[in-house]
């Protein structure tokens, strides 16, 4: 059932335009701030906020007249970016009322996002919002609908699984080591490598609060160098059992064509360890650790597809979890519709007095010169007061009847509305 | 006091099976919800547990573990408040589908011995054997809970090792977590268990005889002993965690049917 609300949105996603595109109508920061002043300076609408993110831009608008005023907004935006992008109506999707909001809830709740799931844009809207906010270009309806989006976000975080597992091949082993090491932050990480992959992952590990990360690298110098990053130790790749001995996490990302960590040189150093378990992560290919190292006891090897196969079946876990999600989003986007038809009854109501008893005072303006000095003056004030609020109450009685009824409801506000030219009026 | 006591003692073990059902639901990711509500949820099932011990033993005019439905009850009791300790510190809730549903079979086997005749047998108004029977009890049930976390750490070794990470990987706490709470839960039953022993063969030296020709007395210590074997030679060897895991197993394995036999022979001091 379609409900309206004076809400509409143009947008470019990666669902509708290759990241060529999306940078070219892409706003900075800067830019956002502009356009924002310069929308609500030049198209005085109710309220905008606009979101610019890699993945998306979308420029939020509250406004009576919307198809009017979004159709003058791409205009204006191609203008402003120098592009003819946001005139396309192939890469571009624009959405009114209920579709609008139910597209900005799904936005903050990371199902429409590229990964499923993903938490980094409910900060990003955030952001948008704020800026808007300090420019004071969000009314009632936008503040009304951040808030609101964000409960939905938060009862989609804490009802369903759509945000849980790593979606990230450099994050799985950390997520892996979690399962075997109780508490990273007595864990060794040995980096055999010191190339980006090896460092990449490490800094993983090191935002994890390991307790060290030690360096082992044919180079010695490179290996100093990325062990002084990280604070470590540096080992020659002679030393590589004595540096085994200490680690129990070990990320290896070399080039070499050869088995660098075999099993006949792991098994006297798992004895040395007392068989602590040791969690090793090959990220090189052609691989670096012999396989058959997993068979000892205590040792766990994982090599890049096993990784990938995590992420894999997270991302799976996070698409089933849609509907789950979906039924949140639609329960909270029902609240918001009821809470905008409310906010709409009072607005109109609002409005229709105040122009009825501009009415009112006007005409009794006109009255008083032929009214006999001291005559019913405030006899007259009272009556007229009294007609007003009573015909004033009998549209509320109406608009109430119906309220059950979003379609009934939205066509009695705008019958109101045109009735009494409520939108003309100042 | 009496009915109430008995309308909580049969309402537990339906209790238990709610609280398992939750757990099941965490498990099998079917209600992410509850995953913050365990904790009240525990915690009421504790207090209504302990409620019925306290009254019971009021109604009945009893001392504690004084029954094998008291018994069993009270090792239930134990089982329960061990696995919350457990949670909370580790904020994991996997091991409640394998933990929980042990003390409910120990609250089942509570609930088929359930009677209402206070026990009257002499050896009960001994205050050291009352301390002997809970040490000993208490200490069976540490031993039990360590089997329970051996059991998880092979299945989660094996999960890691074959590379098998679907639901039960995920929902299963870190391995040396659970290497960590099996040496822990040994060492607490061979203590506990060392300490029942004991004082079960000072009592008889005192009624003048040290060592019993009874079969419950003879395999306790033989398992007594057998977890010190045990535990000794993985500390002296460096076992792995999931060496010491296999033996903890065969130990309680030991224990369980031990307990079969006794349950078949004739002893001394069996109770209601």
């Amino acid at each position: 059932m379609s409900d309206h609300i004076p809400l509409g949105l143009i947008g470019i996603s990666h669902k509708t335009a290759p990241v060529e595109l999306r940078e070219k109508v892409a706003l900075s920061e800067e830019e956002q701030k502009e356009a924002v002043r310069q929308i609500m300076d030049q198209f005085s609408p109710n309220g905008c906020l606009i979101l610019s993110t890699c993945n998306r831009t979308e420029i939020y608008l509250s406004d009576n007249h919307l198809g009017e005023s979004l159709e003058k907004i791409r205009r204006w935006l191609n203008a402003f970016k120098k592009c003819s992008e946001y005139t396309d109506t192939d890469i571009t999707y624009e959405l009114h009322d209920n579709a609008a909001a139910e597209h900005f809830f799904k936005v903050l709740a990371g199902i429409d996002s590229q990964i499923i799931g993903e938490q980094q844009i409910a900060g990003q809207v955030k952001e948008s919002y704020d800026l808007a906010h300090a420019l004071n270009s969000t009314d009632a309806l936008i503040n009304k609908l951040f808030n609101f989006a964000m409960q939905a976000k938060k009862r989609v975080h804490h009802e369903t699984f759509l945000s849980d597992g790593t979606v990230s091949i450099s994050f799985a082993g950390v997520e892996l080591a979690r399962k075997i090491f109780n508490d990273l932050s007595s864990k060794h990480v040995l980096l055999i490598g010191a190339g980006k992959t090896a460092e990449l992952a490490a800094f993983h590990f090191q935002e994890n609060g390991v307790k060290s990360i030690n360096v082992v690298n044919r180079t010695f110098e490179r290996a100093q160098e990325l062990a002084e990053k990280f604070g470590g130790k540096a080992f020659r790749m002679e030393q590589l059992k004595e540096a085994l001995s200490e680690s129990d996490i070990v990320i290896s990302a070399t080039s070499s064509t050869e088995y660098i960590v075999t099993s006949e040189l792991l098994k006297p150093v798992a004895k040395k360890r007392s068989h602590r378990p040791v969690f090793f992560i090959d990220l090189a290919i052609p691989r670096d650790i012999d396989p058959a190292i997993n068979s000892i006891n205590s040792v766990f090897l994982y090599n890049l597809d096993d990784l990938q196969e995590i992420v894999k079946l997270n991302l799976e876990k996070r698409k089933k979890e849609i509907p789950k999600s979906m039924k949140i989003i639609q329960e909270s986007v029902d609240e918001f519709l009821k809470w905008a038809r409310m906010n709409s009854m009072v607005t109109v109501v609002g409005r229709l007095k105040h122009k009825l008893d501009v009415l009112r005072v006007n005409e009794l303006e006109r009255l008083k010169a032929k009214l006999p000095q001291n005559g019913y003056k405030a006899e007259i004030e009272n009556l007229t007061e009294s007609i007003i609020n009573k015909v004033v109450r009998q549209h509320v009685k109406s608009l109430k009847k119906v309220a059950h009824d979003p379609e009934q409801y939205s066509k009695q506000i705008e019958m109101i509305r045109n009735i009494y030219d409520l939108d003309n009026d100042n | 006091m009496k009915v109430l006591s008995q309308v909580i003692s049969y309402s537990l073990p339906v209790l238990y099976l709610g609280v398992i059902y939750v757990y099941y639901l965490i498990f099998t990711e079917k209600n992410k919800s509850l995953v913050n509500k365990t904790t009240p949820i525990l915690l009421f099932l504790v207090i209504c547990h302990l409620i019925e011990i306290v009254t019971r033993n009021i109604a009945i005019g009893s001392v504690p573990l004084s029954t094998t439905h008291d018994a069993y009850a009270f090792i239930a009791f134990s089982v329960l408040v061990v696995y919350m300790i457990s949670e909370l510190r580790l904020d994991n809730r996997g091991a409640g589908l394998f933990i929980l549903p042990f003390a409910l079979v120990l609250e089942l086997l509570s609930a088929f011995y359930m009677s209402w005749e206070p026990e009257t047998s002499e050896l009960l108004a001994n205050k050291t054997f009352i301390l002997h029977a809970s040490m000993s009890i208490t200490g069976y049930t540490a031993l039990s809970v360590a089997a329970i976390y051996s059991l998880m750490y092979i299945i989660q070794n094996n999960n890691l090792k074959k590379r098998k990470l679907g639901r039960l990987f995920s929902q299963l706490p870190a391995l040396t977590y659970m290497e960590k709470m099996n040496r822990r839960s040994i060492l607490t039953g061979i203590i506990l268990l060392g300490i029942g022993i004991m004082l079960g063969h000072y009592q008889m030296m005192i009624n003048g005889e040290y060592m019993a020709k009874d079969i419950k007395v003879i395999i306790t210590d033989v398992v007594w002993i057998l977890y010190i074997i045990m535990y000794l030679l993985a500390i002296k060897n460096k076992w792995s965690g999931e060496k010491v895991a296999y033996m903890s197993l065969y130990c309680f394995l030991l224990i369980v049917v031990g307990g079969i036999v006794i349950y078949f022979s004739p002893s001394f001091h069996k109770f209601n």
